[in-house]
């Protein structure tokens, strides 16, 4: 609801503040996107438009076997993350004890990514002690090794990472949905699964996309936990690091950057058009809900 | 208060009807505390136990059980603590400039646009979120460096003759980097937090005459106060605690508690690094405990709940 | 002697607390197989959770629930024997009407012939015909109940729960409406059990009426005897427009007890109450009972009260007047409005409302 009587001037200035607030964050990546086109590199007097660096990132073995590893590593984590998202909300509609359980969820998202790291690797060390000792003890060698840092704590510690966010979205899509239709499912003789498939799912399956898309573009970005719990493997952004740290950035870390920024933007640009169409038709909706035929 | 309209509450297995007594059924139903037990297991134990695992006794590669402050000793008689404190120091600039250049945004989107595009809008600061952290640090470098984008500009446009060394590999640069990281959370959690407030509040201000000072001071900023806090906690606490920031953009010795954590690992002293991090749990529930007695943060998911 | 009527639904006494707040307790309450019984009630009072803890949403916390006299109290609502409709927004969106009322079916897994044959032959019943294909939200709100109407019914169960089914459709459409509702069940015969806070729903439709307040079972009967008869205060007090007065016994002789209400002293029948001098009790009379008395009292006229005229207030069909007694109490008197108005008493001038013996109630609660 605009208002009428509000200084037209002011407002416009308040949008171009956010703007600029908004491009201003995002011109170093603007910047390195300008420059990985750049044949030249970085800091070369001519510029010179060339889309080479991004075909080099493809022979690069080093860069293509980090991409398969974070790859592999943010679809296990959204397929772990987003049904455990589910769970909690679900989890968090129906108990009474709403503040501590979201005080849990939340709670990862205010721990620096540093400090959770590196309490993760020394418990998960501490675990393959105990588990190892464990194994002694009952003569079999099954428990061995199961927390050796690789994959699986790497992607434990991206699950943690993840689930506060994939639940805020989940949540807040689940506020739009009337819990009567699950109850009227039930009355028809769905059991609680079935009723969440075929009447809840459909009306959240966007929001639910959205958690997924979050999550694959947060791990795909994480660098910290990561490199701190990967083990052995390389991925995207422990690539990008060391290279940063040890040479300076090569041209196609440039392209490669560029290239996945590019494409996450993108995602979350086609989510947010994507509701935007969808609210158009649900105003339609709703209009016509508010003023039903008046021929009964 | 559980209404009767709503299931029944407190037993999320009923409410959702999965399962009956079978095994199987029950099995179901304790599906739904899986997201708690996991973060239980792997993160909140974890974090406790960085307390017990500080005051264990270092060994060469690994440490000893056993009861030592001697990591805290070290940290807290050597030149660590100064960087740490002046780390501290740091963030709670970036999250004071923070506040000024991002806040206004979050009351300027709750007040004059539309309601249905309040999200989509908020939404455009996910969009510099959805780069890697560690590009956005590091694209600060050719932006801010002595022959970067912000010199070249200013030098070509006239306003500078020498180019500017302060703003990289200092500790502005710090703060410029938070500053650009972490900007967009004052912005949603200062939108969140207002989003409690009706917007008939404001319109009740304008019809009795506040002025925009008073109307921010007496309504905006006590009814947003949670929202404000829990972004800065979030601010203050990850710039105080990745180490990237320091480590790309503060230049020699420039050091936070994470980069202290991460390099502690790296040279194998484990009980130090426990002991950096046990210190910044305890920060982080000091603050957010003041923060509840202040202004009860639960208030900030009235809007989700 | 009757023959045992068969029970469809029995709360043996049923309470339900959710923490320290008690919404239902201790309610015992039998239902016959085929008739449409309705729950009563202010908002908040229970009816709703009663409903609701039948229906397998809510788990009893103490007593049990029996339908055709078999304990539910552990089952869940899809492995009841009961279908529900409810106060809005139960049509699943993304379905059409024919996918709607088909759902339980599909969920039966009956064959795809049978499934379109009953949703079409219910969809008539319901007055839906040919409407099967469009979505719910191109419906009237009058229509929507309908679909729901037709889905919980071609479910084919035996007790049907009507969860405020017209509280969101306006007045007109909630009279006709109703009459559709009566009419539907005596057609198809089963069980409903049906929850508002409308009086005129309640007694355009049920066959009897149970009383819910404060999570309890305040009285239950048939409309009429409920309207007429009201053992309860609180009956009186809600349901039609009762004048209640408060007083204490004066005197019991045989069948008439004298009762003092501070206004004067009235004559009500006994009934099957057993009283004594200086309890204390309530009499309430129906407002269209009284009348404005044209000549002064005729002997010791316990059936008469004298008072100050107030006001007069024209409904339409009903005119009211208001009339202030000694005591400050206020006494309703509705008739049917005249054509050509009569001269009304002026205001503050002394009148006296008198009724037949007979017509005023006696309670103890």
């Amino acid at each position: 609801m605009q208002d009428e009587y509000g200084n037209k001037w002011a407002y416009r200035l308040k949008w171009a503040y956010l703007l600029l607030i908004v491009f201003t964050l995002m011109s170093p990546v603007f910047y390195v996107m300008y420059i990985s086109f750049n044949e030249n590199g970085f800091g070369a007097a001519e510029y010179v438009f060339t889309l080479e660096w991004y075909a080099v990132i493809f022979t690069d073995r080093l860069m293509m076997n980090a991409l398969s590893w974070t790859l592999a590593l943010a679809s296990a984590t959204t397929a772990i993350t987003v049904p455990l998202a589910l769970l909690a909300a679900k989890f968090y509609k129906a108990t009474s004890r709403k503040v501590l359980t979201v005080f849990l969820l939340l709670s990862p998202l205010f721990v620096a990514s540093d400090i959770l790291g590196s309490a993760l690797l020394v418990y998960f060390k501490n675990l393959n002690r105990a588990f190892g000792a464990l194994g002694d003890m009952l003569g079999v060698g099954w428990f061995s090794g199961w927390f050796d840092l690789g994959f699986t704590t790497a992607l434990i510690g991206l699950v943690i990472y993840t689930l506060p966010y994939a639940f805020i979205v989940i949540l807040i899509t689940m506020g739009r949905y009337r819990e009567q239709q699950t109850e009227a499912a039930r009355a028809c003789g769905a059991s609680g699964w079935r009723a969440f498939w075929d009447i809840e799912f459909p009306q959240i399956r966007a929001g639910v996309f959205s958690a997924g898309a979050f999550c694959v573009i947060l791990s795909f970005n994480e660098y910290t936990r990561t490199s701190l719990l990967k083990g052995g493997f390389d991925t995207f952004t422990t690539v990008l690091v060391s290279q940063m740290l040890n040479e300076g950035m090569s041209e196609q870390s440039y392209a490669m950057s560029s290239l996945v920024s590019f494409i996450a933007i993108a995602v979350i640009g086609a989510i947010i058009l994507y509701t935007l169409l969808k609210s158009e038709a649900l105003a339609r909706e709703a209009r016509a809900k508010a003023q039903p035929l008046m021929a009964e | 208060m559980a209404s009767p309209t709503e299931g029944d509450t407190g037993r999320p297995g009923w409410a959702a009807g999965v399962g009956g007594r079978s095994l199987l059924g029950r099995l179901q139903r304790w599906a739904f505390y899986l997201p708690v037990i996991f973060l239980v297991v792997f993160f909140a134990l974890p974090l406790a136990l960085t307390a017990v695992w500080s005051v264990f006794e270092r060994t060469q590669f690994w440490m000893e059980p056993g009861f030592t402050l001697f990591a805290y000793e070290n940290f807290f008689t050597s030149a660590r603590l100064g960087n740490f404190l002046s780390s501290m120091y740091h963030s709670l600039i970036a999250v004071l400039i923070c506040l000024v250049l991002g806040f206004p945004i979050a009351v300027f989107v709750r007040r004059r646009i539309p309601q249905v595009a309040q999200h989509r809008v908020v939404l455009l600061f996910i969009l510099p979120f959805m780069v890697s952290e560690i590009i956005r640090i590091f694209a600060l470098r050719p932006v801010l460096q002595r022959n970067g984008l912000v010199n070249d500009t200013l030098i070509q446009l006239g306003v500078i003759s020498e180019p500017i060394t302060s703003i990289l590999y200092t500790p502005l640069g710090v703060i410029i980097g938070e500053v650009m990281s972490f900007l967009p959370f004052i912005v949603f959690s200062g939108f969140l937090a207002m989003e409690a407030i009706p917007k008939y509040i404001f319109e009740i201000c304008e019809d009795l005459g506040a002025s925009t000072f008073r109307t921010f001071r007496d309504v905006i900023l006590p009814l947003a106060a949670p929202g404000i806090f829990a972004g800065s906690v979030f601010i203050f606490v990850n710039g105080i605690g990745v180490a990237l920031l320091p480590n790309i953009l503060g230049g020699p010795g420039a050091v936070n508690a994470g980069l202290i954590a991460t390099q502690a690992i790296a040279a194998l002293d484990f009980p130090l690094a426990m002991a950096i991090s046990a210190i910044m749990m305890g920060t982080l529930m000091l603050l957010l405990y003041i923060g509840h007695r202040l202004f009860d943060l639960t208030r900030i998911l009235d809007p989700i709940s | 002697m009757d023959v045992e009527r068969p029970v469809a639904v029995e709360v043996s006494n049923l309470s339900k607390h959710y923490g320290s707040v008690v919404a239902l307790n201790g309610v015992d309450l039998k239902v016959y197989a085929g008739e449409y019984f309705v729950l009563l009630g202010p908002s908040g009072g229970g009816k709703t959770t009663l409903l609701r803890t039948i229906g397998g949403f809510l788990r009893p916390t103490a007593g049990r629930v029996l339908l055709h006299g078999r304990d539910v109290s552990d089952l869940p609502p899809d492995k009841r024997p009961t279908s529900m409709v409810f106060q809005g927004y139960a049509l699943f969106p993304h379905m059409t009407v024919a996918g709607n009322v088909g759902y339980g079916l599909s969920l039966a897994r009956l064959p795809k012939e049978e499934i379109r044959a009953k949703t079409g032959a219910m969809l008539e019943m319901v007055g839906l015909k040919g409407l099967g294909e469009r979505k719910p939200h191109e419906l009237s709100g009058g229509q929507q109940q309908r679909v729901q109407l037709a889905r919980s019914l071609v479910l084919d169960r035996d007790i049907l729960l009507l969860d405020e089914p017209l509280a969101s459709l306006d007045a007109k459409l909630r009279k006709d409406m109703c009459l559709e509702l009566k009419h539907l069940q005596e057609k198809v015969g089963i069980t409903f059990l049906h929850v508002t806070h409308n009086q005129e729903e309640a007694m355009t439709v049920a066959d009897r009426i149970a009383l819910i307040v404060n999570g309890e079972l305040v009285e239950q009967g048939s409309a009429r005897e409920i309207y007429e008869a009201p053992k309860k205060r609180f009956t009186a007090s809600f349901v039609g427009e009762n004048n209640l007065l408060d007083g204490v016994v004066a005197s019991v002789s045989g069948d008439t007890v004298l009762v003092d209400v501070g206004a004067g002293t009235i004559a009500v029948g006994r009934g099957d109450l057993s009283l004594a001098q200086g309890d204390t009790v309530a009499v309430s009379i129906q407002s269209e009972l009284l009348q404005i008395a044209s000549g002064p009292e005729v002997g010791d006229d316990r059936h008469s009260l004298t008072g100050a005229y107030r006001e007069t207030v024209y409904l339409g069909l009903t005119t009211s007047h208001r009339v202030t007694l000694a005591n400050g109490a206020e006494l309703t008197v509705r008739v049917i409005s005249d054509a050509g108005a009569d001269a009304t008493p002026a205001p503050g001038a002394e009148v006296r409302v008198q009724w037949k013996p007979g017509a005023a109630r006696l309670h103890i609660d």
